[in-house]
């Protein structure tokens, strides 16, 4: 089953080629192939991940030769997959939440006259996701990479005629692209360095002896950079929340799900680098946490129903990397997981709650849709339990296992800002939930709201039973299923005896996460509380955090505007002026040179004759003078 | 006895001049494709001639090759000057100058 790993991208990407080319023609259909070509990926993802299982933990990592993709002198890069517990694991979340979605969009998508083109890219991501998390080596992942940058563009910009979509698209690759240019030096520097980009080569831990390790801590910091901007991280989470103007399946797919986790992923897969550095383990802590809280609080401040899961996506993704700076690889891993399970949901039920009230997306101008959207409003319940960290569902589970590592291993700092992030989480998805499903209606959209079809239902069910329940997975961090299987590839988790006791952490933990969630049920859904004078009395604050704390702004004066300024220099001076100058006074020259020329040509046949004759007299005498 | 070379290359000679005068003095374009086929049976005549003296058949050879390039050439020299009066009712290479700066 193993050798079959090959149709696990190959699925999406028939999907893909049938659908471009007969999307039209397939019409409601198209939907239908897609979502049945990343099922048939999904079926086979789990063989080949029964068939790892069967293998005892040490030889579970197979490599799949498929062709020679590339070889050059002493370079070469062949088209291998690698098989091993870790990815495994992305893709059976990337084929099973992949699938689930592709549901859900047959509903959502329902009477786009651009139904085939949007299921070609969607397949065509999921191909190229698959093939980013199944390299073998860095050459081929980053085909992959560039890959879903490519189809986030395509999806963010679906709706091109708007021009918000249009520029958001722009934006989202632009600045994926600051990444990819840092990654992309970080790869050659390791085929310089190392020799290799080979997983097998340049991940054996014997790597270490070859360079010293400041080698090693700029490849990482490099690879690191393209993570920040896949997984928009601070500095480089900006275009995160404007690619929410992508259709809503989009968003849960690729800017919840899975693309934004590639980053994630790409850092655990390359620990090997972080840990000989060192250094880049540090930085990665820092990112992490700095971004996790930063992300929470600006989501604290957005009224767009999607822009808070946007933010809320940023800040998730930063725990995942703070659990990944402090060597908790798994459990970064298991969160990359669980969060793909609860963030898709959240998602989901945010598209359909859009669905059903004519693209109503201001949570100032919804409330009481839990009555007229029933399952809508029970999905995002589950969804928003697990991401506030509710005890015992999967967001606890991978949260609080993160902080009580930071706590145990003596990071106080990294908890005690981690415990503040995990309270403004609550907070901002409590805002969430109770502004658009409890209280009262307060638009004529929101009071006539309708639940969604079933088949976009459906899905809602598979990814509450992995918000509620993927935690079983990893009930204790030393003995649960994810850990014990990741162990091999990606090391123990790491503990101490620092920091207070386990039972203080889960009530700090409780008393974060449900005292959150009190507070935001009193203000925004119990009538209690004005909110909405509240919020006119603190009006900087709510702008300040709803803006992102204006980095954006920063960007655009700092950045952007001195680079126009510049472009327009180069334009007007050098490029009209020097440049253009130059040609054109070359061509004036000549234009100058041919005026004197071209009066010898009148036109009139018999001056040709006559030179003609005169030539000829010319030859004659010249032969006639040699003799 | 044969005829002395020196009356053909006269004749010849007389041919060629009176076709290139025809060329430069004459406007019609029939006409100087006329004396453009004198100057060809110019050269011919003399290329006969000189094929006499020496006793071989390389200059009558020749000859044929310039006859029946000089029908290709006046099928298409022909055609040429058809079109052109049709279009515009001249056959005066003077009022045809317009490819010229």
């Amino acid at each position: 089953m193993t050798e079959a790993v090959w149709l696990v991208p190959a699925l999406p990407f028939l999907g893909f080629i049938v659908d471009l080319f007969a999307g039209r023609r397939l019409g409601r259909a198209a939907g239908w192939l897609a979502t049945l070509s990343v099922a048939a990926a999904a079926v086979v993802a789990v063989g080949v991940g029964l068939d790892v299982l069967a293998h005892p933990a040490e030889e579970r990592t197979t490599i799949v030769h498929l062709y020679d993709w590339i070889r050059v002198g002493a370079f070469s890069a062949a088209a291998d997959l690698r098989v091993d517990q870790l990815s495994v694991l992305m893709i059976l979340v990337v084929t099973i939440v992949g699938t689930l979605i592709h549901l859900y969009a047959i509903g959502y998508m329902e009477g786009d006259p651009r139904l085939g083109r949007f299921f070609a890219y969607l397949n065509l991501f999921v191909s190229f996701m698959l093939v980013l998390v199944l390299a073998e080596n860095l050459l081929l992942l980053y085909v992959g990479w560039e890959g879903v940058g490519l189809c986030s563009y395509l999806l963010i910009g679906f709706w091109f005629d708007r021009p918000a979509a249009a520029n958001a698209a722009k934006k989202a690759f632009v600045t994926t692209r600051i990444g990819d240019t840092f990654m992309l030096v970080g790869i050659a520097l390791v085929f310089l360095r190392l020799g290799s980009l080979d997983f097998s080569v340049v991940l054996d831990p014997a790597i270490e002896a070859v360079q010293p390790s400041g080698v090693f801590t700029v490849i990482a910091l490099l690879l690191f950079a393209g993570a920040i901007g896949k997984s928009a991280q601070v500095p480089l989470h900006v275009w995160l929340p404007d690619a929410m103007e992508g259709p809503t399946p989009v968003s849960a797919l690729i800017h919840a799900a899975t693309m934004v986790t590639a980053g994630v992923y790409l850092v655990v897969r390359t620990h090997l680098f972080f840990e000989i550095s060192g250094v880049a383990l540090v930085v990665v802590l820092v990112v992490g946490v700095v971004t996790a809280l930063y992300a929470a609080l600006s989501a604290l401040g957005q009224d767009d129903i999607k822009r808070v899961l946007a933010y809320s996506t940023v800040s998730q993704l930063g725990f995942m990397f703070t659990a990944a700076g402090m060597r908790a690889y798994s459990v970064a891993m298991f969160m990359l997981a669980a969060h793909a399970c609860y963030k898709a949901l959240l998602f989901l039920s945010a598209g359909s709650v859009m669905h059903g009230t004519h693209e109503l997306s201001d949570l100032k101008r919804m409330g009481g849709l839990r009555r007229r959207m029933p399952w809508t409003a029970g999905a995002a319940i589950a969804g928003a339990l697990s991401l506030a960290g509710v005890i015992g569902l999967a967001g606890y589970v991978a949260k609080d296992e993160i902080l009580a590592i930071a706590s145990e291993t003596g990071r106080t700092a990294v908890w005690v800002l981690g415990t503040l992030a995990a309270l403004l989480s609550a907070l901002y998805i409590g805002r969430w939930l109770f502004l658009t499903f409890f209280g009262d209606p307060r638009s004529e959209e929101a009071g006539r709201a309708h639940e969604s079809p079933p088949v976009m239902l459906v899905p809602f069910l598979a990814l509450a039973v992995g918000a509620v329940g993927l935690g079983v997975l990893m009930l204790d961090p030393e003995t649960g299923l994810v850990p014990t299987f990741l162990e091999p590839v990606l090391g123990a988790v790491p503990h101490g005896d620092a920091g207070v006791e386990a039972a203080v952490l889960v009530v700090i933990s409780q008393v974060v996460a449900l005292g959150g969630l009190a507070v935001t049920w009193l203000v925004y859904a119990s009538a209690r509380v004005d909110w909405l004078a509240l919020r006119l009395r603190l009006a900087p604050l709510p702008r300040f955090l709803g803006h992102g704390m204006y980095v954006d702004d920063l960007y655009a004066r700092v950045l952007v505007a001195p680079a126009k300024a510049g472009s327009a220099i180069l334009a007007t001076v050098v490029d009209a002026g020097a440049v253009d100058g130059l040609v054109n006074a070359v061509g004036r020259l000549f234009q100058s040179l041919a005026g004197v020329g071209r009066r010898v040509q009148t036109g009139l046949v018999r001056t040709y004759a006559l030179a003609f004759l005169l030539g000829a007299l010319a030859l004659l005498a010249y032969v006639g003078v040699r003799g | 006895m044969s005829t002395p070379i020196a009356y053909f290359l006269v004749v010849s000679a007389a041919l060629f001049t009176i076709g290139t005068v025809g060329v430069m003095v004459r406007r019609n374009a029939l006409v100087i494709f006329m004396s453009v086929e004198l100057q060809l049976n110019g050269v011919n005549l003399a290329l006969v001639a000189f094929s006499r003296l020496h006793g071989n058949l390389t200059g009558q050879v020749l000859t044929f090759f310039s006859m029946v390039v000089a029908a290709a050439e006046v099928v298409v020299g022909l055609a040429i000057i058809v079109y052109v009066f049709r279009r515009r009712r001249t056959a005066n290479v003077d009022d045809l100058a317009v490819l010229r700066w």
